[in-house]
């Protein structure tokens, strides 16, 4: 009844709501200047003093706005029922990516940006590495030195000193080293302390299993050997 | 004269830097070079003592620096060995009576008289380290086979890169019986963490306590282990930089014992 009701009479020619601060009008543009100050009128009248200062945002709906329109209007507006600024709709936000050129989720790493930070070299006692995300270190981390990071923490190299993986909350992050003799990991906010070296001279790798850190052989137990495709970490 | 500023230091107290100031420095002498030893130390000062010079200091660096005496008035002569001088630490000062600008100043003044000077460094990375180094051409970085001196060395290592500063290794204190026990931390191990050039490896000696007590130099003692290798250290330093370093474990195994009897030379530590 009430669907019928709107359908037999068209949307009014102007509407006014409030938005925030301002006032926003949907006007059809296309209806003839005089048409559209005699409509703005019906509205305006009613609000009174209430519109006296108010900000206004004429929208033309689908339609354009030429400029000399909205100077006329905005003229008439101010004349008529001292109104404060009137301005066309802010731009919309940029429309959503088009799905073509969205990153194919199973070639992610084609399109990797992340901040994960490589560094060559030794990081001796007293010094501190931090990456935002996966760290990798092409050397060795002394005993006395610090590893922090976001994601993975990789050595390519001894590992001696305290290593920090996934901080501040990433339970799936691993520390990986070619030789595992750490004096301390960390993953997530789980810490191992004195862990006990295989023999070392092995690559070794620290992960979390069930909110425990364990050491496994990387060569024997990748954890990533049973991905079923190349994902990014 | 354009002489080299080697600072001798360690982080960690107790591990040889002060005898290996001293022996370095009578080594250098004895090939002929002008050496001054400089104690750094201020406030507790011991490299007089070593080198047997504690009853006839007048003036110590301080003075020098203070401008109540001059470089020369300072610096002691040594009793047994020619071109050797001792400019002593102050005892009854504290160590932020230097301040690093005066250590500049004092060092242009040591290139100019002295072919090298060393500075025995105090332990610990704070004021009296930075005064040392902050000068310094060269450095020395003494390590003993411990983990708590490697890690100390390791870094005072950092801190010297991060002056531009390259620093080169000796390792002191070496007890070959415990190595070969594997009780101890064998050079190889000391080298591969702290991975910096090997200037000499040291062994443990008696003939060291008997020497600071006396202050007779260990340089000059043919038979300690030691003296000869600060010899050839100091030889390392000015003009052999390829002298290999000998290896204290090397003929220590049965079949090593054999092939030295039958004449084969000693094996060489890598460098």
């Amino acid at each position: 009844m009430m669907m019928g009701l709107h359908m037999s009479h068209p949307d009014p020619p102007v509407r006014l709501k409030g938005v925030g601060d301002s006032l926003w009008i949907t006007m059809d543009a296309s209806l003839p200047v005089e048409v559209l100050k005699k409509e703005l009128c019906k509205p305006f009248e009613r609000l009174r003093h209430q519109a006296v200062n108010a900000r206004i945002i004429l929208d033309p709906g689908e339609k354009a706005l030429d400029e000399p329109l909205l100077e006329d209007l905005s003229t008439f507006l101010k004349n008529r029922f001292q109104v404060g600024r009137v301005s066309r709709p802010p731009a919309p936000k940029a429309p959503p990516e088009d799905a073509s050129t969205r990153p194919d989720p199973e070639n992610g790493w084609l399109y990797q940006t992340e901040d994960s930070l490589v560094i060559a070299g030794r990081v001796r006692s007293g010094q501190k590495v931090e990456a935002r995300k996966h760290l990798v270190i092409l050397g060795d981390l002394n005993p006395g030195a610090e590893a922090i990071a976001g994601g993975d923490i990789i050595i390519l190299g001894t590992l001696l000193g305290t290593a920090a993986a996934g901080q501040p909350d990433n339970e799936s992050a691993i520390v990986v080293a070619m030789d595992f003799r750490p004096t301390q990991i960390q993953i997530a906010g789980y810490v191992a302390a004195g862990m006990s070296s295989s023999a070392g001279k092995k690559p070794e790798f620290a992960s979390l299993d069930n909110s425990r850190v364990v050491v496994a052989d990387y060569t024997k137990d990748n954890p990533f050997k049973r991905l079923a495709w190349p994902e990014v970490r | 004269m354009d002489g080299k500023i080697i600072v001798v230091t360690s982080g960690k107290g107790g591990v040889g830097k002060t005898t290996v100031t001293a022996s370095v420095g009578a080594a250098l002498a004895k090939q002929g070079k002008r050496v001054a030893v400089l104690d750094m130390d201020i406030g507790l000062r011991n490299l007089d003592v070593v080198m047997g010079l504690e009853n006839r200091i007048v003036f110590n660096v301080v003075d020098v620096i203070q401008g109540r005496c001059k470089l020369r008035q300072a610096a002691l002569k040594d009793r047994r060995i020619d071109n050797l001088y001792l400019i002593p630490a102050s005892q009854s000062d504290e160590k932020s009576v230097i301040k690093p600008q005066n250590m500049t100043w004092l060092c242009n003044k040591l290139r100019r008289e002295y072919d090298f000077a060393l500075l025995d460094c105090p332990a610990g990375i704070e004021q009296g380290f930075k005064n040392a180094i902050e000068a310094a051409d060269e450095a020395i970085v003494v390590c003993t086979p411990e983990v708590s001196s490697v890690r100390d060395a390791d870094r005072v290592i950092g801190l010297l890169y991060a002056r531009s500063i390259t620093p080169r290794l000796i390792v002191n204190r070496i007890v070959p019986q415990l190595v070969e026990k594997g009780d101890m931390l064998s050079h190889a191990d000391v080298v591969d963490v702290l991975s910096i050039d090997l200037l000499g490896l040291v062994e443990m000696d008696d003939a060291v306590v008997v020497s600071s007590n006396t202050g007779n130099p260990l340089v000059q003692q043919k038979e300690s282990r030691a003296g000869m290798a600060f010899n050839r250290i100091a030889m390392r330093l000015d003009g052999h930089p390829d002298l290999p370093v000998e290896d204290p474990m090397a003929g220590r195994s049965f079949w090593q014992k054999v092939g030295k009897k039958l004449g084969r030379k000693n094996r060489t530590a890598k460098r």
